[in-house]
């Protein structure tokens, strides 16, 4: 009879469970306002409620004003912002939270008579020929639930496409993934295509095949690793941030 | 369609790699999958700028083959099997994919007159049908992948097969927010059906060709989930959730098998241990020299009962040892040499239980895809024949009871409050398939773009 698995209590020498020994502490959410009427939106949010946030901002739009509920609205998504950093959210409550966000900044904004001024524009997309869109939409969530209008093309999405919505929306990023090596050189040529109508913005790529040293091999490149630095990515671009200095920031240029 | 009943098996013990209940047969030598060997498969794809023009691909075709081909007459290995995955360029235009497996091929057959070499050749049919954007049985896409199955088929490819994308609007939907219901609507029913459509077909083009149908992979939903969840440090999708939904995906690529393929399965099917328990084919699975490609947690133990061991894909490029098609290559022929090795000295259980024992509780992923757990998902599986849907549901409660009940498997208490809640989830849903699928349309008629005539609804 041959020792196996079964016969093993200490697996140290083989593996550590990084992921036990270092687990972070639950913590519930900290309140974002001491009056009710607007900490049950927050907590909607938290919460990834859309019922409990629709119910909350309406009686709070009618009693303390759209403004209000916007601010609290964006408050609460800061706070699972935090939960997230701090390892106690994973991806799919911070998702829950963005729905439940745009259920009543959506409500908001209809009392108010007009869409909240966006901290900048995004053009996103997934690159031509191309389907493995699951990573763009979770940034453009993400950077949506941040206060960022996103334009979101979609897959499979042609460059001349992309190019004429950055003109048309006056964009302060485009952005392109990519699962395949041969379809990310379609981001080469969106921003070959930005260059030739004077469009001085950054082209921010990632994906499964899409390295840093191809993005950065071409103008305007800037490569992203993960979904979650969309927001940030979002506010350098948006504040005028050149893609020469993003890419400095972000990328490691050898 | 008839749906497995039984286990191609009497017990887990039975299973062991380099040996399958069903071998097939492939190309030249003929490479024999499941006879007491286990086979290396290199997957190499080309780089960025090689797709302009049809010279450009060829060429760089022709080399990464000769790459291959070469390295193994300089190193000694018995058999190789090329895999192409087809990038957008060769599906969207058949003329394009028939030059190049017609060249690779020539090569091959080169290859073993002059060193008898054993090799065969795989085509994996690009599905570029996205189901948010196009009707998955009336597109134009659609008509590509059957011309380019044709024309591969026509031009030297051994093997067909494909990853195909019925389900994924609805899973993308679901794995975002934790939603089991909708993982097993994706995965377990309209990835199900879609496959119960499109496989027939492919068996047919198969058949005309004198070839061989391999298989199909959860890697559109399945490995979007693994490798959402990463490693221990990432905190997107919980790895309890991710588990589950690969419990769905062996549900769910069975199909193929009921539709006439036979193996060797698709590399990046990590639902395949399961696969083999159910079916007997030989199967295909990437471990340690898939980590070109990405990083897992189970990459020694998926070796357990493998017949065909693969790198996943690797990008054409030079290294310090040569190319990147060299290097893999090299590493996968000495990956199997010491499984062979272990085959002919007798020790081959020996092997599969250091490398089961090297991952089994590393995390919940290598633990359900162990031999002994596999075949238990199995059962629960073959147990639930009346429809699609109850035994993908069977086999995510039965994944989640086997994690639950050992306790050697370690859980964070994040992911214990994940699996807590996924179970009590499954556990309330309907009890049969009709309810089911009605709620399911309702919900997820949400989902931008999901079309439920896609599936024949």
């Amino acid at each position: 009879m041959i020792k196996t698995v079964n016969d093993l209590t200490d697996f140290d020498p083989i593996f550590i469970r990084y992921d036990i020994k270092i687990a972070p502490k639950k913590r519930a959410a900290s309140d974002v306002s001491t009056d009710p009427a607007l900490q049950a939106i927050a907590k909607g949010v938290v919460e990834g409620d859309e019922d409990m946030v629709a119910e909350a901002s309406k009686a709070a739009i009618a009693s303390k004003g759209p403004q209000t509920v916007i601010d609290t609205l964006i408050l609460g998504m800061a706070e699972v912002s935090k939960l997230w950093d701090d390892g106690v959210y994973y991806l799919p409550q911070v998702i829950l939270s963005s729905d439940a966000l745009m259920v009543g900044l959506n409500m908001a904004e209809e009392a108010l008579g007009s869409a909240v001024v966006k901290k900048g524009t995004v053009v996103m997309h997934c690159a031509h020929g191309d389907i493995h869109d699951i990573g763009k939409n979770v940034a453009a969530a993400l950077i949506r639930a941040n206060g960022y209008k996103v334009i979101d093309l979609g897959s499979d999405v042609p460059e001349e496409t992309v190019v004429k919505a950055a003109k048309d929306n006056k964009a302060d990023l485009v952005t392109g993934t990519a699962l395949m090596t041969t379809t990310m050189s379609a981001f080469h040529r969106v921003a070959e295509g930005l260059t030739k109508e004077g469009i001085n913005i950054p082209v921010v790529a990632s994906g499964g095949a899409v390295s840093e040293e191809w993005v950065t091999s071409w103008d305007r490149g800037v490569y992203a690793t993960f979904a979650k630095q969309g927001p940030e990515m979002a506010g350098d671009a948006a504040s005028g941030m050149s893609w020469e200095d993003m890419r400095a920031k972000w990328n490691l240029v050898l | 369609m008839p749906k497995y009943t039984s286990m191609a098996y009497g017990s887990w013990e039975e299973m062991i790699f380099g040996t399958a209940k069903h071998p097939v047969s492939i190309g030249f030598g003929p490479v024999e999958l499941g006879k007491k060997h286990v086979h290396p498969q290199i997957v190499p794809h080309p780089r960025p700028g090689s797709e302009a023009t049809k010279e450009k691909i060829l060429k760089e075709y022709q080399r990464m083959t000769e790459d291959a081909l070469s390295h193994c007459a300089a190193l000694g290995f018995p058999s190789i099997v090329i895999e192409f995955e087809h990038i957008y360029q060769m599906t969207s235009q058949p003329e394009w994919a028939a030059a190049i497996f017609a060249q690779a091929k020539a090569q091959m057959k080169g290859y073993y007159e002059k060193y008898g070499l054993k090799s065969a050749l795989i085509s994996t049919v690009a599905d570029l049908r996205k189901p948010d954007m196009v009707n998955m049985r009336k597109c134009q896409e659609i008509d590509w992948m059957l011309a380019t199955f044709d024309s591969t088929a026509a031009n030297g490819a051994d093997v067909l097969s494909i990853e195909t994308m019925g389900g994924k609007e609805v899973f993308d939907y679901a794995i975002q927010r934790n939603d089991m219901k909708g993982i097993i609507f994706g995965i377990g029913v309209l990835s199900s059906i879609d496959m119960a459509w499109l496989w027939p077909q492919i068996v047919t083009i198969a058949k005309k060709h004198g070839i061989t149908p391999g298989g199909d992979t959860d890697c559109a939903r399945g490995n979007t989930a693994m490798f959402m969840a990463g490693g221990y440090t990432a905190t997107d999708v919980p790895h309890t959730v991710a588990a589950l939904a690969r419990g769905c995906s062996a549900a769910r690529s069975l199909v193929a098998y009921e539709s006439g393929a036979t193996g060797p399965t698709k590399d990046c099917a990590y639902e395949d241990p399961i696969i083999k328990a159910i079916t007997g084919v030989p199967i295909t699975m990437e471990g340690v020299a898939s980590a070109c490609a990405h990083a897992e947690l189970q990459s020694n133990l998926v070796a357990a009962v493998v017949d065909l061991w693969s790198n996943e894909a690797v990008e054409y490029h030079d290294m310090f040892g040569g190319s990147s098609v060299e290097v893999f290559t090299e590493i996968l022929g000495y990956n199997v040499a010491q499984m062979n090795a272990a085959i002919e000295l007798g020790y081959a259980k020996e092997l599969q239980a250091i490398n089961v024992a090297s991952d089994k509780y590393r995390d919940v992923h290598g633990f359900m895809l162990s031999p002994d757990n596999s075949y238990e998902i199995g059962k629960a599986i073959v147990a639930n024949v009346d429809s699609y849907y109850l035994r993908a549901k069977a086999a995510v409660l039965k994944t989640a009871e086997l994690i639950s009940a050992d306790k050697k498997m370690l859980l964070s208490d994040f992911e214990k409050d994940a699996l807590a809640k996924a179970r009590a989830d499954v556990e309330a849903l309907p009890d049969n398939e009709g309810d089911f699928i009605d709620m399911c349309l309702s919900e997820y008629s949400k989902v931008p773009g999901f079309d439920p005539t896609s599936y024949g609804f």
